[in-house]
């Protein structure tokens, strides 16, 4: 009974350790609970109201808004795995689909998903708590289409990643989206960081982005710079992304690797 | 080159140092079945694959229909269709979805009629309302040729296109193969283990050895002197 419960747990521990990504998983949650709750907490203590807009009205925007850009990179990338788990990948490379339609497809079903999956959500939080996040008017529109962009990007790098060195790299799918959540000043303003780590953030256009949502919040008004900060940003990653993505498909097929993906 | 349909000049492929095609020459006419055979690791699969632009050579050049597959890959790939035991389609869409799919992207003209009428002589017309990832091994690769020549192609690459498969299926793929080469004239390239398959269908061989081309030419010339390849083969090991 020993050998084979022996057995099993060095087989686990091939699972678990056997590659950075779930390694990286598995030390880096409690991290990023502590991280995330300790700032979340600090900037609730220290704000009860902003004008007409609540504190909760505040998150529940950021709640949502986030969720933007977790369905839009979460769409993407199981659009593409779907093609990796079903052994299809030779079949769509060999019909005269061309590369960047690929990437235009992915984008287009990602969109799609994502506003029907945020569909009910914004309802409901109309509904229950009296919230309107249509308020936020043409920054709503600005605000969701930059987050979905940041997502499309996460998700060509991901995708990637998974096409080039195999199935370990999926579960970045459902968590790389969380290790830059505490950096990203989703529910808390930038100044709750430290400030060595506050200049270093500002690389990620989520933080102008979430920065820009509270300003709307609470002033009305939106800051030109930002702005441009947000467009400049996502222009610059959304097309490394894609050049990596496409990168990454003629690697595999230097290597071989268009034949020999699958569950 | 203008009967030719397969041309490659010192096709070569190696990973990191790894060699698994060496310098392979060889010219298929049109309008004909030939056969890839080879042992576990030849380098079939590898040849197909860098038939129809999945895998980049890592040194040689192909032609196809006297085109440069590297200069005109997507016109040349209009012209192509795949089947393997190995590749499937997507498991959560039906077969009727999946062939639409794959019609679309072939932009094949009224696909409905042509995914019925080839539907019905493979006889998997009452398998199209189903999941493929629901079907047994032998509906799989009946649904997949089914896909493969949805675009009518010209060059069909076929890999061990009845392994795993009962012997009354296999029989019906055969025929069903041979019978749509002869009405299509098109070029058909199967590697399979099955030497009494390949006996049957190819007139034209192609042998590999550790990655080498050993022998490329007529079947008869071949096995001479041998009643079959199989003899031939247990002869030569």
């Amino acid at each position: 009974m020993i050998n084979r419960i022996y057995a099993l747990l060095i087989r686990y521990k091939n699972i678990s350790f056997g590659s950075f990504p779930r390694l990286l998983s598995i030390f880096y949650w409690p991290t990023v609970q502590i991280l995330f709750w300790g700032y979340f907490t600090n900037f609730f203590m220290s704000n009860n109201e902003f004008g007409v807009w609540s504190v909760l009205n505040i998150i529940l925007s950021a709640v949502i808004l986030w969720d933007v850009l977790f369905r839009g990179q979460l769409g993407l990338t199981m659009s593409f795995f779907e093609e990796l788990w079903s052994r299809n990948l030779p079949n769509l490379f060999i019909t005269p689909i061309k590369d960047l339609e690929i990437v235009i497809g992915l984008v287009l079903i990602s969109l799609i998903r994502t506003i029907i999956g945020l569909t009910p959500a914004v309802f409901f939080a109309n509904y229950f708590f009296n919230f309107h996040l249509f308020e936020l008017g043409f920054y709503l529109v600005f605000l969701f289409f930059n987050l979905i962009v940041v997502g499309w990007a996460v998700g060509f790098i991901v995708s990637g990643l998974v096409l080039r060195y195999g199935h370990a790299f999926e579960e970045l799918a459902w968590a790389i989206i969380f290790i830059i959540l505490p950096f990203s000043c989703v529910y808390y303003p930038l100044s709750s960081l430290p400030e060595i780590i506050q200049d270093i953030v500002q690389i990620l256009p989520t933080v102008h982005i979430f920065e820009s949502m509270r300003e709307v919040a609470i002033n009305g008004n939106f800051n030109k710079y930002d702005l441009l900060k947000i467009i400049f940003l996502n222009l610059v990653y959304i097309f490394l992304s894609v050049l990596f993505f496409l990168k990454m498909i003629k690697v595999a097929r230097l290597k071989g690797l268009l034949f020999n993906q699958g569950e | 080159m203008k009967n030719t349909s397969v041309k490659t000049l010192g096709l070569s492929k190696a990973y990191d140092n790894k060699v698994i095609l060496q310098d392979v020459s060889l010219e298929l006419p049109t309008n004909g079945i030939f056969g890839i055979l080879g042992k576990n690791g030849a380098g079939k699969t590898t040849l197909l694959a860098m038939l129809m632009g999945l895998i980049t050579p890592t040194k040689g050049e192909i032609f196809i229909y006297g085109k440069s597959l590297r200069d005109h890959k997507y016109e040349i790939l209009k012209l192509i269709n795949f089947q393997s035991p190995y590749v499937e389609l997507p498991k959560k869409m039906t077969v009727f979805q999946n062939l639409v799919f794959y019609a679309r992207l072939y932009n094949v003209n009224n696909f409905k009629s042509k995914i019925l009428k080839l539907s019905k002589d493979l006889k998997i017309s009452d398998l199209l309302k189903y999941s493929y990832g629901n079907l047994s091994s032998g509906q799989k690769t009946r649904v997949n040729l089914c896909k493969a020549l949805l675009n009518n192609p010209r060059l069909l690459l076929l890999d061990e296109p009845t392994a795993s498969l009962d012997v009354l299926t296999s029989a019906f793929i055969r025929e069903y193969i041979l019978d749509f080469q002869k009405k299509n004239k098109s070029t058909i390239i199967i590697t399979s283990h099955d030497l009494v398959e390949i006996e049957k269908m190819c007139n034209y061989l192609v042998l590999l050895d550790c990655g080498k081309l050993t022998y490329k030419g007529n079947l008869k010339n071949l096995i001479k002197n041998n009643n079959s390849l199989l003899e031939f083969f247990l002869q030569n090991d």
